[in-house]
């Protein structure tokens, strides 16, 4: 377990190198961050020695060197456009994109699989179709549309929700935290039903699927014959089943939240890392862009390995063999 | 807030919130695009922190709701007598936010910091040649040369505390690391920062030991950044938020529809236009003349300024909203010159005959770059040109980026013709020939947004006339013949002013300023 663990952890410092060497190849075609670092009435002069400042006349290789080798020494950097460190910046942001994530996917997990199992217990009824077709059209609309409607209709007609931002935070040290007050709850709401909407249909329609395909199967219908209870069946013997794939669509699922949420974040100008990598991009501010990918591929690594050790968990019978 | 609102409010959000709803009541909430990325007012010469810093800091001259330029930290100023410059009497018995008495030290303090290599508003200095404290309030900047503009080209050079800025470690701007001075201030202007989150929010408060009277009635303020359009005209039409700016022009009928909301529409100072690449021996984007440049021609940059429909733009794509323009400042910026105020007329025909005269009866084609993130509808605008140009034989191949990546381009010269908006830093006429219109120069740091390096001799000897020139009617005329030497060879065709759209609650007064900078001092809450 600990020798899996660390093996992961070994392998995601090479799959972190391989994002920054990616993106660090991409940024020269973002943009000129000195034209954005300096006013017009700024001297040539002045702007070419700010370039040589900040080593952006080296070559490729030697800026992808400083930038990796500076990383693994654990410095992170100053932003080109607040000139704060950089670690510091994503470390503040992480939170409210987090906090965000764990809602939405919660929201997607208690609506999602209920719904996933009713639908496939009463694949013709009308309450079905009703879920099915509203999801359908939840998948389909974009993200920026849903958090715009929601908007509009929450915040700006009837008034209940704040339209945006991240108000009735309390922090812990470094952790600023919206679970802890009523307004903190109430901005929450909005931007993580946004993000959650997709992942709900998602996980919907996988358990649906799932769970059709164990109801067909042979021990459920020899449990049926042997008279346990439906309630037990359906959601102790035929749910636990379905799970191994669910979790694992979920959880590769939810690195991309995490990473995408930079959508839902702008809508709802929610302060998170998403947000900050936008304002990045506009500003050409490197190195916050090339942290935050390399935080963003961290997240998947370390997601995929809960992932499994999630599946031990679950599936006794993988215990068994590790343990053998 | 009203008390209902006040009430419904507190209602919804709980006892938990009973405490902070007390202060909130009559804070002032306003929105804009950008976050102020510094607190340091010589560290980023840029609009979004000149503009929130002028809250804080203050100048020596500052700018009036007319633009025109009025004592601040300075009370009186007059040319130095048989030498260049100015001396610079100072108000007494102003303090600073943190207590500590403002004097000429301060103010020679501030020029060695914002004339440091590290600063990035060192260009305002450039004709310094020293600066001499006379006494605790009198201070002198000696220049190269007569400047008679040099007052009003210092008007955002903010004076910062010299004792805070050692005691804190922060003599000069950040360049790598941040220092105190990029997330706190200490300023001698009205309103004080009370807390900051970079990206997130920053409050405010009234100094109330401020010197002057200019003051409207807010006293608590609280700035939120909102990058997203659809997302700040839903904040302020849900009432979170009483004031954002700026609005898209396709928003402002929702505002205006809507009870209990306005919009305050006004000019900016910044001219729109095309500049054209006249040191390019050929053009590098057309598909049929490679070999020469037909922009070289005046007769065929006039024929580009005759297929322009500037009232079709104007209805089309701008909602009404733009005035034209004949030159590169708007009409009521000092330098204005009225005796050349026509523009081209959109002629069609003549734009063909002018073609044809120049040897391309049937036109050609060629590359224009426009942004597509920096001004106001600014590919729609292109691709209304475009249309125009295409009209008479000009087949523009239009090619639109984000800004950051745009003036690289220009510098490097990738363009036949390109867009391009100039605000003028000074609000003098002398600022757009000195940046646009005077051959490159690095040396000299001239001609320096002149991408196309638009030249000709004779302008290139009025500049520093202009610049030394004393009386204003002698000055008047060499900024005339400027541009009627412009005008006439078409170095740039301008376009049209931009408009200012800012949206508030009905209850609240603010005063719109022509460079677009925001003053908290302005605003009453009714």
């Amino acid at each position: 377990m600990v020798y899996f663990i660390l093996k992961r952890l070994v392998q995601s410092v090479f799959v972190m190198l391989a994002v920054a060497l990616l993106a660090f190849s991409l940024f020269r075609f973002v943009g000129d961050p000195v034209s954005q670092m300096t006013g017009t009435e700024t001297s040539v002069e002045d702007r070419e020695r700010l370039r040589e400042e900040l080593g952006l006349n080296d070559s490729f290789p030697v800026q992808f060197g400083r930038f990796s080798g500076d990383m693994l020494r654990g410095d992170f950097g100053f932003s080109y456009r607040t000139r704060q460190p950089v670690a510091e910046m994503i470390a503040t942001r992480i939170p409210a994109t987090l906090e965000l994530g764990i809602v939405a996917l919660l929201i997607s997990l208690v609506v999602g699989i209920p719904a996933g199992v009713y639908t496939a217990l009463r694949p013709r009824g009308f309450i079905t179709q009703t879920i099915l077709m509203t999801t359908l059209i939840g998948v389909s609309i974009p993200t920026f549309v849903i958090g715009i409607v929601l908007i509009f209709l929450f915040g700006v007609q009837l008034g209940w929700l704040p339209t945006f931002g991240r108000s009735g935070t309390v922090d812990f040290g470094v952790w600023k935290t919206s679970f802890l007050t009523v307004d903190g709850w109430r901005s929450l709401i909005l931007p993580a039903l946004t993000l959650g909407v997709y992942q709900l249909t998602l996980t919907m329609r996988l358990v649906r699927a799932e769970m059709m395909e164990v109801l067909r199967s042979d021990y459920v219908r020899f449990a049926t014959a042997r008279g346990i209870p439906y309630k037990n069946l359906y959601f102790k013997h035929a749910l636990a089943n379905t799970m191994i794939p669910v979790i694992t669509i979920i959880g590769l699922q939810f690195g991309g939240v995490i990473a995408f949420s930079i959508v839902t974040e702008s809508v709802f100008q929610w302060p998170g890392m998403g947000l900050l990598f936008l304002e990045s991009i506009r500003f050409v501010d490197i190195p916050v862009m090339g942290v935050y990918l390399v935080v963003i591929a961290f997240f998947f690594v370390l997601v995929n390995m809960l992932v499994d050790l999630l599946y031990l968990v679950i599936d006794p019978r993988l215990r068994v063999k590790e343990a053998a | 807030m009203t008390i209902s609102k006040y009430l419904r409010g507190t209602a919804l959000a709980g006892v938990a919130m009973l405490a902070a709803t007390a202060t909130m009541a009559d804070t002032f909430r306003y929105a804009t695009t950008t976050d102020p990325q510094t607190l340091d007012p010589h560290a980023v010469n840029s609009a979004p922190v000149l503009s929130f810093l002028n809250n804080v800091y203050e100048g020596l001259v500052r700018r009036g709701r007319g633009m025109a330029i009025e004592p601040s930290l300075a009370t009186a100023w007059a040319p130095l007598e048989g030498e260049n410059g100015w001396r610079f009497s100072l108000r007494e018995g102003v303090t600073f936010h943190d207590g500590s008495a403002f004097t000429s030290a301060d103010v020679m303090f501030s020029y060695e910091r914002a004339s440091n290599e590290a600063s990035d508003v060192r260009s305002w200095f450039s004709p310094v040649t020293e600066v001499r404290v006379v006494d605790d309030f009198t201070i002198e900047f000696v220049t190269n040369a007569p400047n008679p503009l040099f007052p009003d080209s210092i008007a955002n050079f903010m004076i910062m505390d010299s004792d805070w800025a050692a005691a804190n470690d922060s003599a000069l701007p950040a360049r790598d690391a941040e220092n105190f001075a990029t997330r706190n201030s200490n300023g001698t202007g009205p309103y004080q920062i009370t807390a900051r989150d970079p990206g997130v929010m920053t409050r405010l408060s009234q100094n109330t030991g401020w010197w002057d009277d200019d003051f409207g009635n807010v006293t608590e303020a609280e700035l939120t950044p909102i990058g997203n359009a659809a997302t700040g005209l839903a904040a302020l039409l849900s009432g979170e938020i009483d004031f954002i700016e700026p609005v898209p022009l396709q928003d402002v009928a929702q505002v205006e529809g809507r009870d209990g909301f306005k919009v305050l529409e006004g000019e900016e100072t910044r001219v729109i236009m095309f500049g054209f690449g006249h040191e390019h021996d050929a053009l590098l984007y057309s598909s049929d003349v490679t070999d020469t440049n037909p922009f070289q021609d005046a007769r065929v940059r006039m024929a580009a300024a005759h297929a322009i429909n500037i009232d079709a733009i104007d209805r089309v794509v701008m909602r009404g909203k733009i005035d034209a323009a004949s030159q590169l400042v708007p009409a009521g910026i000092s330098g204005y010159s009225e005796a050349n105020s026509d523009r081209p007329a959109y002629d069609p025909d003549r734009a063909k005959a002018l073609l044809a005269e120049a040897g391309y009866p049937e036109g050609f084609s060629f590359g224009l770059k426009c942004t597509n993130d920096r001004y106001i509808n600014d590919e729609a605008v292109c691709r209304a040109a475009a249309s125009m140009f295409a009209a008479v034989g000009l087949d523009a191949e239009l090619s639109t980026g984000p800004v950051r990546d745009y003036w690289n381009q220009l510098r490097a010269d990738e363009f036949d013709m390109y867009l391009l908006g100039w605000s003028p830093g000074t609000f003098d006429h002398e600022h757009p020939i000195r940046f646009l219109m005077h051959t490159q120069d690095d040396k000299k740091k001239l001609g320096s947004w002149n991408f196309g390096n638009y030249s000709n001799a004779r302008v290139d000897e009025l500049l520093p006339l202009i610049q030394q020139e004393l009386v204003p009617a002698t000055r008047q005329s060499m900024i005339d013949e400027v541009v009627a030497i412009t005008q006439e060879e078409q170095a740039y065709i301008p376009l049209y002013v931009q408009p200012l759209i800012w949206a508030m609650k009905e209850n609240v007064d603010v005063t719109q300023r022509a460079d677009n900078f925001f003053m908290l001092r302005w605003v009453t809450v009714n």
